[in-house]
């Protein structure tokens, strides 16, 4: 041919790991720790978060005057264990974190790429379904499925996808008005290539990063979603434990035993805070045009 | 090879492109140029069938594109492919330059991975790049370099026709030559016909056999490059080739270049579309479109009022 | 142009910018004069340093990563580089310097009205009462050619043209008579026709005004019909200096003949364009030699070191060890 062209310079390639270089540090731990306890939490939780005690009910934590340091966090009004009972707690805000985002995400991703892609007469359908859907309360939503299905984990995991995934489908479809007119989709067009495959291949690589960062930005959401319903009666059921369930058993008592409805509370606040924070760090780091969210 | 019979596209009110005819000959470079708003980036997409015209037809080798079954289509994607204006726009960030290269063979047809392979370094070696390249991100080229991946890969169907949207107004002036002699190359090698849209009237000059000159969704003049750019015929194109500033310090820019400004599309003006700021026109320019007649050299047209007139039997002739 | 006390001086100015990938050197020991009246062409490719020797003069650089590091900018005799922010803020920048930008609505706010954005400086910073600020910015607005001036003072950034848009952007540049205009690819986003007018008024304004101009450009053709002098920058530095007739017609770098040779132009139908092999070096470590040896047809062992600036005609100079030779 008629030029030389220099070889290029190939760039060294990012260890994924060191991708998380400048994450904030305290979040990160939070997080690794509630997953930690989601995955072994038997292991390090000192009394089984079941074992009543009533003998040793209403104790204080260990900070208090009658508090002791075989139950750090206290105890409930059965004496049970409150550290441990959180500790097990982490395990239900694990799974139905993952459960959650992981259906909605997928489920609102799905319908957005559509939505955007095809646009017209699809798009028009679809934007009206997710725009009834978000006028409907979510926790009218939630005591009429609970009403129709039985409580439980499964129930409300069902009950976020449902109001969660609109969330995702507004987002990803505007992400995929702008990606659809990127001259390489074109391209893929004009050499056509099927519309399956341009989806797959040019669309969602594209819209990864905002779905991790709208995924982790939902975490905290989630955890206080199921709270709320776990609170309400609608959602976790006995004997498995929640931290909402635990805010609601502790509720009668909150005048005489401070500490039994504090400590989840700061759990979940911790958590939340955590996930947001994070997701704030991978959101700036990713996909700075997200800040409006 | 391609024909434009009478096309439109209309976007609500706006014409983006009226009434165009044209033909894409075989083994020729047209161009089509103009200023913004001209339509010419309309066109290509209908060519390219990224949009469908409201009125009118084109015709590939005889057949009308919106009349072909899905495998004459398939067919027609292999025969027509593409390079764009912004190298950093038209590689997917996420894909390494084998995938790139090789997306449209895929598209058509189930090579195994090694002849895959190694039409890709064929396909890079034309191009002028090392095969080393085929296994980095786009990122990691220039943009002369992205340009010659975006050739590589349309080439990779050995099409016979390639739209060229502006194929090198994004690069740097010392990179063009060398992307422009590259398309210069590969035509002669694989006999292909190039259709180029182009703001550049020196490039066009250069690069193009026939050029068709468009203001406002309407072709002006059309004809072979030489007789557009040696004896152009419809004022707009004077005033654009006076316009063009040249690297000579003793070209001097005519002062009033050419008063007033492009027409929106939204709203052209009436009759011929140039007619407010054409310095020649007359009182019937506002009131009807001129008809296409015949200007200096063979098959050279302009559609202009004072052309017509000072050729009333081709006028006639061409009218309805 | 007679060259009179300059109104900008430039000696061994060197802009680093600080990246996470290492410092880029882009503008590496430049010098360059203005005169009262002249209009310097400051032409070369992205990545070049024009941009960067503009941006350096009003000390606009990329916040916290763009630094001078060395060398002197003098307006009329006054250093710029030593002088605070807050006096080069209220002084300087659009008083004495002004700026175009390519990009006409990176200057124009589009939620004012045209009148305001124009007679603004005239009342906060030229003291002018409502009224005249308001006269001042017709008159100015009348000569860059915007048709019915105070018809339209009203309107906002949108309900005009692009052409329009940077001829207003050049009424606010001009409006309180600067010493120095830095025109940055002042046409570059316009079409042809437009290109053309723009181009007409910027040398009206130069006649009229006095006033030196730097135009930044890649566009030779806008670059020979515009300017008195002409500065050919390659990767940070000035390889080439000269009146604009000596530097199209007897070009002495062999950057800037290739670079010439490489455009296509009008009625030169059909020649086969001389392309420049290679790109330009990257300015994070660049080649301690002459940066353009790896691309230069002449190249001999002495272009390891930097050349010389050698004089190869009146007002004209070069940086090349071969530049005396006839080629």
């Amino acid at each position: 041919m008629t030029d030389v062209v220099q070889a290029p310079i190939p760039m060294p390639r990012m260890a994924w790991l060191a991708r998380l270089k400048g994450a904030p540090v305290i979040p990160l731990v939070i997080l690794g720790t509630v997953v930690f306890c989601a995955v072994a939490g038997g292991l390090v939780a000192p009394f089984d978060p079941n074992d009543a005690d009533l003998d040793a009910a209403f104790q204080p934590p260990f900070w208090a005057k009658e508090g002791s340091w075989s139950h750090p966090l206290g105890t409930d009004n059965l004496g049970r264990d409150i550290l441990s009972r959180i500790i097990a707690g982490c395990r239900v805000s694990v799974i139905v974190s993952l459960y959650a985002i992981a259906f909605s995400g997928a489920i609102g991703a799905l319908v957005g790429m559509i939505s955007g892609y095809f646009g017209g007469r699809v798009d028009q359908v679809i934007m009206r379904l997710v725009e009834i859907q978000m006028s409907i309360p979510s926790i009218a939503l939630a005591l009429l499925l609970a009403a129709a299905l039985q409580p439980g984990l499964g129930t409300v995991v069902v009950v976020i996808v449902f109001t969660y995934w609109t969330w995702y489908a507004r987002i990803i479809r505007g992400e995929v008005l702008s990606l659809k007119t990127r001259d390489y989709v074109a391209f893929a067009r004009v050499a056509g290539v099927s519309t399956p495959v341009i989806l797959l291949r040019h669309l969602l690589p594209n819209i990864m990063n905002t779905l991790l960062v709208l995924a982790t930005l939902q975490v905290g959401q989630v955890i206080i979603f199921e709270a709320s319903l776990s609170f309400l009666g609608l959602g976790i059921q006995q004997p498995d434990v929640s931290w909402g369930l635990m805010l609601s058993d502790a509720r009668q008592y909150i005048s005489n035993a401070w500490w039994a409805i504090t400590m989840p509370g700061i759990a979940i606040m911790l958590t939340c805070l955590a996930a947001n924070l994070f997701g704030d760090w991978l959101r700036d780091r990713l996909d700075p045009r997200l800040r409006q969210m | 090879m391609l024909v434009l019979d009478q096309v439109s596209k209309h976007y609500g009110a706006v014409k983006a492109v009226d009434g165009v005819s044209l033909t894409v000959p075989e083994g020729q470079t047209l161009a089509l140029v103009g200023e913004s708003g001209c339509g010419k980036t309309t066109l290509a997409k209908l060519i390219l069938m990224l949009e469908k015209p409201t009125t009118g037809r084109i015709l590939f080798d005889g057949q009308d594109l919106a009349q072909m079954s899905r495998s004459q289509l398939k067919g027609y994607r292999r025969q027509v492919q593409a390079v764009f204006q912004d190298p950093y726009a038209s590689l997917n960030p996420r894909l390494r330059v084998a995938s790139i290269v090789a997306e449209p063979i895929l598209a058509h047809e189930r090579p195994d991975r090694a002849s895959l392979k190694k039409r890709v370094e064929e396909l890079l070696d034309h191009v002028g790049l090392p095969a080393s390249a085929a296994s980095l991100f786009p990122h990691e080229f220039s943009g002369g370099q992205r340009q010659r991946i975006a050739i590589a890969r349309a080439l990779a169907l050995r099409p016979r026709l390639m739209v060229l949207d502006e194929p090198v107004s994004a690069l740097d002036v010392s990179i063009r030559a060398q992307v422009l002699n590259l398309l210069a190359d590969i035509q002669q090698e694989f006999s292909l016909t190039y259709l180029v849209i182009a703001h550049d009237l020196a490039l066009v000059e250069h690069f193009s056999t026939q050029t068709a000159v468009a203001y406002l969704g309407r072709i002006v003049e059309h004809g072979a490059t030489e007789d557009v750019f040696g004896a152009p015929s419809h004022p707009y194109t004077r005033a654009l080739l006076e316009a063009v500033p040249q690297p000579d310090p003793d070209h001097v820019l005519p002062d009033a270049a050419l008063l007033g400004e492009i027409a929106s599309a939204l709203d052209p003006p009436s009759g011929c579309h140039f007619h407010p700021r054409c310095p020649v026109a007359v009182p019937i320019c506002p009131r009807e479109r001129p008809a296409e007649v015949n200007a200096p050299g063979a098959g050279h047209t302009a559609a202009c009022h004072l052309l017509a007139a000072a050729r009333p039997l081709e006028h006639a002739a061409s009218s309805p | 142009m007679t060259a009179l006390a300059p109104v900008l001086a430039i000696e061994g100015l060197k802009t680093y910018i600080h990246l996470k990938r290492g410092v880029v050197r882009a503008v590496d020991g430049v010098d360059l004069t203005v005169g009262a009246g002249e209009t310097l062409g400051l032409v070369g490719e992205s990545g070049s340093g024009k941009s960067m020797t503009g941006l350096s003069i009003l000390r606009l650089l990329p916040k916290g990563a763009g630094k001078i590091v060395a060398g002197s900018i003098r307006l009329d005799g006054e250093e710029l580089t030593t002088l605070p922010e807050k006096v080069l803020a209220r002084d300087v920048r659009g008083r004495r310097v002004a700026m175009i930008a390519q990009d006409p609505m990176t200057s124009l706010n589009p939620v004012f009205s045209i009148g305001d954005q124009v007679s603004g400086p005239f009342r906060y910073h030229g003291g002018l009462p409502r009224q005249e600020a308001r006269a001042a910015a017709i008159d100015v607005l009348q000569r860059v050619r915007i048709p019915s001036p105070e018809k339209r003072l009203g309107d906002y950034p949108h309900q005009f043209s692009g052409g329009q848009r940077q001829r207003i952007v050049t009424a606010m540049a001009i409006g309180r008579g600067p010493r120095l205009l830095i025109a940055d690819e002042p046409t570059t986003a316009l079409d042809v026709t437009i290109q053309a007018q723009m181009i007409a008024l910027l040398r009206r304004l130069q006649q009229e005004s006095g006033a030196g101009i730097i135009l930044i450009t890649h566009d030779l053709g806008v670059a020979a019909s515009l300017c008195n002098r002409i500065a050919v920058m390659y990767a940070g530095r000035i390889v080439e200096t000269g009146p604009v007739r000596e530097v199209f017609r007897n070009p002495a770098h062999p950057y800037t003949r290739a670079l010439l040779a490489a455009i296509p132009k009008l009625g030169s139908r059909g020649r086969r364009l001389v392309a420049i092999p290679g790109q330009p070096p990257s300015l994070i470590d660049p080649p301690a030699g002459c940066r353009f040896a790896a691309r230069c047809p002449l190249k001999v062992s002495a272009c390891d070191a930097y050349p010389q600036t050698t004089a190869v005609g009146p007002n004209h100079s070069v940086a090349c060890w071969r530049a005396g030779e006839a080629v």
